[in-house]
This record gives C-alpha cells, structure tokens and sequence, in this order.
C-alpha cells in the first residue's frame, strides 16, 4: 500500500513541467511594397497583451504579432501610438513606459526610449528633436530621436495631461486631454509654452488640414481653429455627444471625416456636418479611424468585446466595403508605412 | 428513533458552544455531529468543509492558498499578499459570498473578497457551499459561498501557541496566540505579522537587452535577470474572541479583529519604467467586530447578532519629483461604514424542522480621487457618496418523513435600497442509499440573484445606476460516500451541477471613453466536481493519507453577440480553468510527517474568443509541487514542532496570470512552541 502511495506520489513530478520560456522569432523579408498600415492593438490595461499587425495594403496579406514574432520580446502594456519618421518606426507603448524603435521593413527593433512614465505620443520637430507627451506628467520630454536619449524637457503647469500634437511653422499645438479643456502652444525653437487656447472638456485628437486649419475633437464637439491666429472659427456639434469622437483627413488634407458611431465626411471649409452619415454603425463598437494619406481608403476600428481580436474594416475612398481582416486586442491606432 | 432526534437536536441546537461541557460529552455529541450534520441541517448540500487542521497547514498561507490546494475552488492569484480571488464552478469573484461569524466580508464597493488578505491562522472554521447550497449562507453567492468562523479554545486553564517563520526573499511570519478558560470565560488574542521584501529573482523572457555593433546592428542579446520590483508587503492582524456561557440566559460571544495591509503592486514584466521612478502601492486598514447571543431551548433556538465593519482603502499611483518629493497620479481613497444585525431562530417539531433569519447591513460609503486636476488646473475631487441598506429574510422548511429520505425548502427575499429581489426559492433533497459505506445521493436547486454593487452603479466616472441585478438559476446532483474504521477512513464525492446566469455585468469600455458596467452576458456553466480522501493506519507509527480535489468546469458565454464579427459565443470565461486539481500526500513516521502538494489547472485563455493561435493570448498548464517535513519535539513543559517548507520544487520559471512571473523554489523554515502549564 505504501509503495504504491509511493509510487502515485512520484508520477506528479513526470507531468509537471510547465512550458514557459523564451519566445522563437521569424525572420520577415521587407516586402516587395514599400506601402503598408501598422495597426496598433492596445491590448487590456494591465495585461501585458498589446500587439501589432502589419497590413500589406497592396497584396492585402495580413500579419498579426509581428513584433514579438520578430524581436521575441512582448510589445508590451497598453500601446498607445506610432508615427515613423526618417525610416524609422517609433511605437509608444504608455503603461509599459518605453518607445520601442523598430525597422519598417522587417520589424526589428533598432532601439528603445526609456525614463518615460505614462507617454502617448511622439512628435518629431526635426531629425534631432522629438517631443513625447505624457498623461501623468506636468512636462512634456525632449528626446534626440537618433540616439534615443532624453535631452530636456518642456513644463506644462497645471496640465497634468498632454496628449496629441500637431506643428504648424514652428509651433505645436498639444491637447490636454484628462480633466483638462486646452490647447497648449508651444514655441518650438525655444522649447517654450507661450499661449493656450481654451476648447471643450477632454480635447484629444487634433490634425492640421491643408488650409492651416486645426481639427480638434473634445467632449461631443469638434473645434476648427485657424492656426496663424489660433483663433477658434467654428464649432461643430456632432449626433452623440456623449460618445467619443474621432477624426481623419484625406489624402489632400481638403476632407475631414468625424467619427462618432457613424462616420460623418465633409469639406474641411463646410459650415456644418452633413446629416447623412457616410459611413453607418451597424452597432459595432467603433475603436479607431484612419484614412490612407496616400489613396484616401478608410480604415475602421472595430473593438467587438474589448477581449478579442478586433476587426478593422477597409472602404475604398467613396465608402464602398472592400476588405475585412482581423487585427489584435483593441486596435485601437493605426500608422501608415 | 426518539434517542436519534434527541442526540440530533442537542448537536444542531447546541452548535459551536459545546465547549463549555465536559470533554467526555464533547467527544460523544462529537461523534454523532457527522450524522447528524448530514441528516439535517446539511440536507441535499454540496459542502466542503475545513477545520482547523487543515487551515492551519503552515504560517504562510493566507486562505487563498487552504482554498485552492483543499478544494475545487478556483483562486486566481498573481503571488503571495496580492489581489486572490475565489470563484466557484466557473463563475466570477463576486459570485463567491463570504461570512465571517456571520457578518458578510464582500466589499459593497467592489463585490469580492481578497482571500490574500485573511490570515489561515486566524480562521478555526471554513464551510464552503457550492451552488445553490450558497443561498443558506446569503443570496449573491450565484457561485457559492464561504462561512467562516473564529471560536476561543475549549479547554480550562492558560494556551500559549507562538510560531515564527522565516523564508526566501527575507520573508517572515509571526504568530502568537494566547487563551485563556475558566468557569463561564474563555477567551483568545491572535496577533499575526507577516513581511517580505517579496523582491524573488526571475528571468525576463519579455524582455531583451541587446547588444550593438558601431553600425547600430543587432549583435546579440541576452533576457536581463530581473527582480520582482515594487513587491514588498507588510500585514498586520490582531483579533480577539470572548466567549461567555451563561446558564439560561444564553451564551455570548464577541469577536474584534483589525487588520492593516501595506502591499506593492509588482510592477509588470513588460514594464520599463525605473523602479525608483514610480511607486504603486494600496493600504488598507479593516476593523471587524461581531457580538453575538444565542440561546438554546428544548427545541428551539434563538441567536442574535450585532455588528460593524470599518475599512479604508487608499491606492496609490505616485512618481517620483527627486529629493523624495513625488506626485499622486493616483490616489484613491475609499471608505465603508457597516452596521450589521441578524436575528436567527430554529424550531424542532417531530419529523421537521423550521428555521428563519432575518439580516440587515446599512453601508456608508465614500470613494474619492483627489489625484485629479480640474480644468481651472487645481486639484479637484472626484469620487461618490452613496448609502444602501440592504435586508434579508430568509425562511426555511425541512422534512424527512422517513429515516432514509429528507427534503428542504427555503425562500429568500432581499431588499436593497429601495429594490426588492424577486423571491429566492430552493429546494434540497438527499436519500441515504446504503448505511453500509453511508452512500448519500444528493440533489438540489435554487434560483438567485446578485444585486449591483455600489461601485457598479456609482462609480465616478462610469458607474451605471440603469444596471439590472445578475440572476440565475442553478442545479446539483451527486453521489457521497464515507467510511471511518479503526485502520481505514476514506471519503469521497462526486457531483455534477449546471447553471444559467442572466445579466452578467461586466465592465467595458465605453463610447464615452472611459469603462462603464452594464449587464451584457449570459453565462452557462456545467461540470463536475470530485472529491476523495483515505487516509490508512499501517501500525502503531506508520501512516499514510491522500486527499485528492478535482473540477471540470464548463463555463460558456451564452450572450448575444455583439456583431456578426464576435467570436466569443460559446467560448470559455477568460482566466477559467477548464480543468483544475490539488492533490495532497501525507506519510507520518512516530512524530515526523512528510507531506506533497500537487496543483494543476488547465490552460487559460485571455482573451473571450479563446485565441489560441497567439503568442500573448494562452497560458500554459499549471503544475506545482510544494513539499514539506515536519516533526514535534515533546519535552515535559514544551512542545516543539519544527517544519521546513519547500515551494516550486522544481524550480519552474512561469507566469499564473499574463505578464506577472512567479517565483522560482523558496524555503520557509518555521519553529512553532507550545510551552504545556500544567
């Protein structure tokens, strides 16, 4: 009886090896087109799943978890954005607190920025100059985008929060996105804040449309302001206030699409919203919007139960369906290659 | 007949006071408590039950761990001193109930309990009820419910127990208890310490550091061998029991416990940020108190009971300005105010029984985050003051119209705020088979409902004040055997059970860009539990014993999709084991016990649609292996027990939950002294 207790105990060990280790990694051939769209899957706050999938925009092929499948290192907590500038992929991953530098082409990565605490953005005023904001952080930081090193950084007093920028001649303009209702301006050259401009509650995407014209959205409204005078021109009601909005230009920077359920496309010097949606909701969860700078096709966002794979949906640029494919958790931005 | 119901009445109705007589009588009224707890009070339910033996396997464990390694509980749990949570048969944490001397432990913020924050040693008894025998303890429990218990020791004169533990990672544990009896007093006084440093040594697979060329390429790389940072932990308990036992005016008891927690939160290990550079860390300070009457009569019962619960708990996201300067992030603060009252009764009339309890908690709540900055720039307040009352009546009937068979049905109605719950009914059956070998068949059911929690309906921001309460209904059915001879003791059980919940809250993020809860699922979630111990004396020093737990939970999301795009339907909750089991092997030579741990769950998914085609979205099957060796030393005024604890024996390098790795093998060396006053 003994030995065979003896013997029951010594068969847990034989199935008890758990399988956890290093991650293989591929290696990706650059593709024959340079054209593509990284989409940048959020992943659940706090559990480590962020993800990003390349999109060969040409032959339609779609490659999920591209960066732990290349680098075998996990992208990370919460990725929030990336922008690619000089050939060079920079992929802010917020509640990780680094910028993962990657290679376009094959995914590798060629760097990272770090002594960051909650960053969402990154700006580049130049080859030697990048801007990083920071939800948690009354500065924004200077970094020299070739040696990924922090050279200085710009105080914010009172703004706890910076969130999207966008530059026009040499200044930039940074919402202030959490419980905050301004536009920062900031003096590039001097690395200064000179001017602010009041907005909505909560004002977060911005662009700069080809008439110097800035498009923020904030709390149900979105502001056009004139960026020379920075004055506000005007401001558009969109259909549900409560629900956050999105926002997009064409290829020609002349059109602007508003997401807000529907998506909604007019002219970047129109008076109002039109009433027909261009594109309907059909109830999905919409998570992010994005439209091709070169083709001007639309990309949506669909977040389906926050807890799966979201699917991004592709409409040529009058609205018509063409393609449907499946990205990761919360796809939640979009960089186009 | 007569003799079995009188013996029967004086353990149901005599309880937990038995103390206060002889030992003799004691052993005896022990004796019948299996019977009779089975024949009657239990009838038809499926309960696992733990006493003090098995909760207090060694200093370390907080109850989490008793849970998860005696029973088919599932405890997800990211390490020692962080956030453990119990569900029942594929269910979610706030669907687990939990009492302590009676007074409901589940936060009315947040619904759950945090298992890892109640000390093993502090527990003398824990009840758990699976399905719808939950709805005995208090509606909500749409999974189970856990009855806890603290009782003073029994015996006269003065008992001292100390016991200090030192571990890997500079861990140390300490206990003391003191008790003290005579005449019509008893009372007890725990105190617990419990720290770490908590910093274990792991490789980061996550991560790599590579190495450059002068050309900026790639090298080589190597995975940074990286500590648990932001871990530490410090917990403090003091709890006090005094028991009174009057002659016909009733017994009294008072139970006061306090307890203070200050825990990092480790940080991820795909997180970059300098350790110094930020600080994430909660603090939670509780206090408990429970007095209780009861009196017993020929064939009655009445018992009631006063109470309050304290709690504020402050997290706190921080970085660092320099110069030990730092700014919140986060900060936010909670405070519960609970005043509790129950008044019990039971009625013996021939062949039934009539029992009735009526519970009232009046909470007070304040949650706030003073972190935020307004939009003038200043600092603002951000948070919710709510206060609900909540009641429940509860009625209960039971029949055993012959010696073989017995049925039980009871109701439930609670009221919450101004709402009232649709009436809880359940119904419990149980047929004794055979006596030889006492195989029971057992079956019941019980509809139930859980009600939003404050948090749920007025968080700031998101809460939902339109939420519905979740619902279900669910069945069990089983089979129990068991046997205790002079050489040979075993039990065991098998049971199958299947439930449906309506209006699952979950939170999700939502259009207005913050998360927000609202009743999306239907859950159905069947399987079977299994349970089974034997225990074998081979001669006068040689024993051998095994306990073994298994579960197979089902438990599918049944709701409508969200769009044609949603993959989730039909698939399993994320983070439920499919399959789990804890096995525990004991050999004892004279004074010297070996003992194996042996743990198991089945790969869990992260993601709702259950991914597997993903490097991020699985976790891989679970299996650890803890041993430990014990011996008492008895020498004529002290008694000695020396133990050594070994954890992950194999050392495997893994994560139970994505992107938190656990610690490799660690020791625990633990010296327990009861010095012998007599």
């Amino acid at each position: 009886m003994t030995r065979t207790f003896l013997v029951i105990l010594l068969l847990f060990p034989a199935v008890s090896c758990m399988k956890y280790g290093p991650s293989a990694t591929e290696t990706f051939e650059p593709g024959p087109s340079s054209k593509g769209l990284f989409i940048i899957n959020e992943g659940n706050f706090m559990y480590g799943n962020a993800s990003l999938t390349y999109y060969d925009t040409k032959s339609g092929t779609v490659e999920n978890e591209v960066f732990i499948r290349a680098n075998g290192v996990n992208l990370g907590d919460v990725a929030q954005s990336m922008t690619i500038h000089n050939g060079k992929g920079y992929i802010v991953i917020n509640n990780s607190g680094v910028i993962f530098v990657i290679d376009p082409a094959t995914f590798l990565i060629t760097g990272n920025i770090t002594g960051l605490i909650s960053p969402r953005h990154i700006h580049f005023v130049n080859d030697n100059k990048a801007y990083i904001t920071d939800l948690y952080r009354e500065k924004i930081t200077i970094v020299d985008p070739v040696t990924y090193t922090i050279t200085g950084s710009i105080n914010t007093p009172g703004h706890r929060s910076t969130e999207e920028m966008v530059q026009w001649d040499n200044y930039l303009f940074v919402s202030c996105w959490s419980y905050d209702n301004k536009i920062l301006v900031i003096d590039t050259q001097t690395d200064v804040v000179t001017d602010s401009i009041e907005v909505g509650d909560q004002p977060s995407q911005m662009l700069l449309d080809k008439n110097d014209k800035i498009w923020c959205a904030a709390s149900g409204k979105i502001f056009r302001i004139d960026a020379p005078t920075r004055n506000v021109e005007k401001i558009f009601t969109v259909s549900d206030e409560a629900a956050y909005s999105y926002l997009a230009l064409n290829a020609t920077r002349d059109t602007v699409y508003i997401m807000n359920r529907d998506v909604w496309r007019m002219s970047s010097d129109a008076g109002t919203i039109p009433l027909k949606p261009f594109i309907s909701n059909q109830n999905k969860r919409y998570y992010g919007l994005a439209v091709d700078p070169a083709t001007s096709h639309i990309y949506i966002a669909d977040a389906i139960d926050y807890v799966q794979p979201g699917k991004i949906y592709c409409f040529d640029p009058e609205g018509v369906p063409v393609d449907t494919l499946t990205a990761g958790i919360n796809p939640g931005a979009f960089c186009f290659k | 007949m007569m003799k079995f119901f009188v013996l029967l009445f004086c353990f149901v109705f005599c309880g937990f006071n038995l103390h206060a007589q002889d030992t003799v009588q004691v052993r005896q009224l022990y004796s019948i408590r299996i019977v009779a707890q089975r024949r009657l009070r239990d009838m038809g339910v499926q309960k696992t039950s733990l006493d003090s033996a098995g909760l207090r396997n060694d200093i370390t464990g907080s109850l989490a761990q008793v849970l998860s390694q005696n029973s088919t509980v599932f405890i997800k749990s990211y390490g020692r001193a962080t956030l453990s949570t119990a569900s029942f048969r594929g269910t979610s944490p706030s669907h687990t109930q939990v009492t302590w001397n009676g007074m409901k432990l589940n936060s009315p913020m947040l619904g759950m309990v945090d298992f890892s924050t109640i000390p093993s040693f502090f527990i003398d008894e824990a009840h758990l009820y699976h399905g719808p025998g939950s709805v005995i303890v208090a509606s909500g429990g749409l999974g189970g419910a856990i009855a806890l218990s603290t009782q003073t020791v029994p015996a006269e004169g003065l008992h001292v127990h100390l016991i200090q533990g030192i571990g890997s990672f500079r861990t140390f544990d300490d206990f003391l208890q003191v008790s003290y009896g005579k005449g019509r007093w008893r009372t007890s006084t725990r105190v617990y310490f419990a720290s770490s440093a908590n910093d274990y040594p792991y490789t980061n697979y996550r991560k790599k550091t590579f190495y450059y060329d002068q050309q900026g390429n790639i090298t080589g790389f190597e995975y940074p061998k990286e500590r648990n940072q932001n871990g530490s932990f410090r917990d403090f308990h003091v709890l006090q029991d005094i028991d009174y036992s009057g002659s016909g005016t009733g017994n009294w008891n008072l139970s006061a416990w306090y307890s203070r927690t200050d825990r990092g939160i480790p940080l991820l290990n795909v997180d970059y940020k300098e350790n110094s550079s930020v600080r994430n860390n909660q603090t939670e300070n509780t206090f408990r108190g429970v007095i209780r009457w009861r009196n017993l009569q020929q064939r009655s019962k009445w018992e009631a009971k006063a109470g309050y619960t304290y709690t504020d708990l402050l997290y706190e996201y921080k970085r660092d300005l320099g110069e030990d300067q730092w700014a919140n992030m986060v900060h936010a603060q909670s405070y519960v105010n609970t005043f509790f009252s129950q008044v019990e009764t039971e009625w013996y009339i021939n062949k039934w029984m009539f029992s009735g309890n009526l519970t009232v908690n009046q909470h007070f709540v304040t949650s706030l985050d003073n972190a935020v900055v307004s939009v003038e720039g200043k600092q603002s307040i951000m948070g919710y003051e709510q206060a609900r009352l909540e009641a429940s009546g509860f009625v209960s009937v039971k029949y055993r119209p012959a010696e073989r068979l017995g049925f039980s049905v009871d109701l439930r109605k609670d009221l919450y705020g101004s709402d009232l719950t649709p009436l809880i009914p359940s119904f419990f059956a149980e047929y004794l088979v055979s006596r030889r070998g006492e195989v029971v068949l057992k079956a019941s059911a019980a509809r139930n409902f859980r009600y939003p929690t404050l948090n749920d309906l007025y968080f700031m921001p998101g809460g939902n004040p339109e939420l519905k309460p979740e619902q279900g209904v669910t069945f069990d059915g089983g089979i129990a055997t068991a046997h205790k001879g002079s050489r040979y003791s075993w039990n065991g059980s098998v049971t199958g059970f299947y439930s449906l919940i309506d209006n699952w809250i979950v939170w999700l993020p939502s259009f207005k860009g913050f998360w927000s809860p609202v009743n999306v699922k239907q859950v159905k979630s069947y399987g079977t539990e299994v349970n089974a111990s034997l225990a074998i004396t081979l001669n006068k020093n040689w024993k051998v014993a095994a306990d073994g737990h298994f579960a197979w939970t089902r438990s599918l999301n049944m709701g409508d999709p969200v769009n044609w795009a949603d993959q989730a339907i039909g698939k399993q909750l994320v983070y439920i084991p499919e399959f789990s089991s804890a096995i525990t092997g004991r050999i004892s030579w004279k004074e010297w016990t070996f003992m194996y741990q042996w743990t198991y769950y089945s790969q869990r998914y992260t993601t709702s649609s259950n991914q597997t085609n993903s490097r991020i979205g699985v976790l891989s099957p679970y299996f650890m292996n803890d041993i430990s060796l014990e011996t008492d030393i008895r020498l004529p005024h002290i008694v000695i027990n020396l133990k050594g604890i070994v954890r992950n024996l194999f050392n495997e390098e893994y994560e139970s939950v994505l992107a938190r790795p656990m610690p490799g093998i660690n020791y625990t060396l633990s010296i327990g002294i009861i010095p012998l006053f007599h």
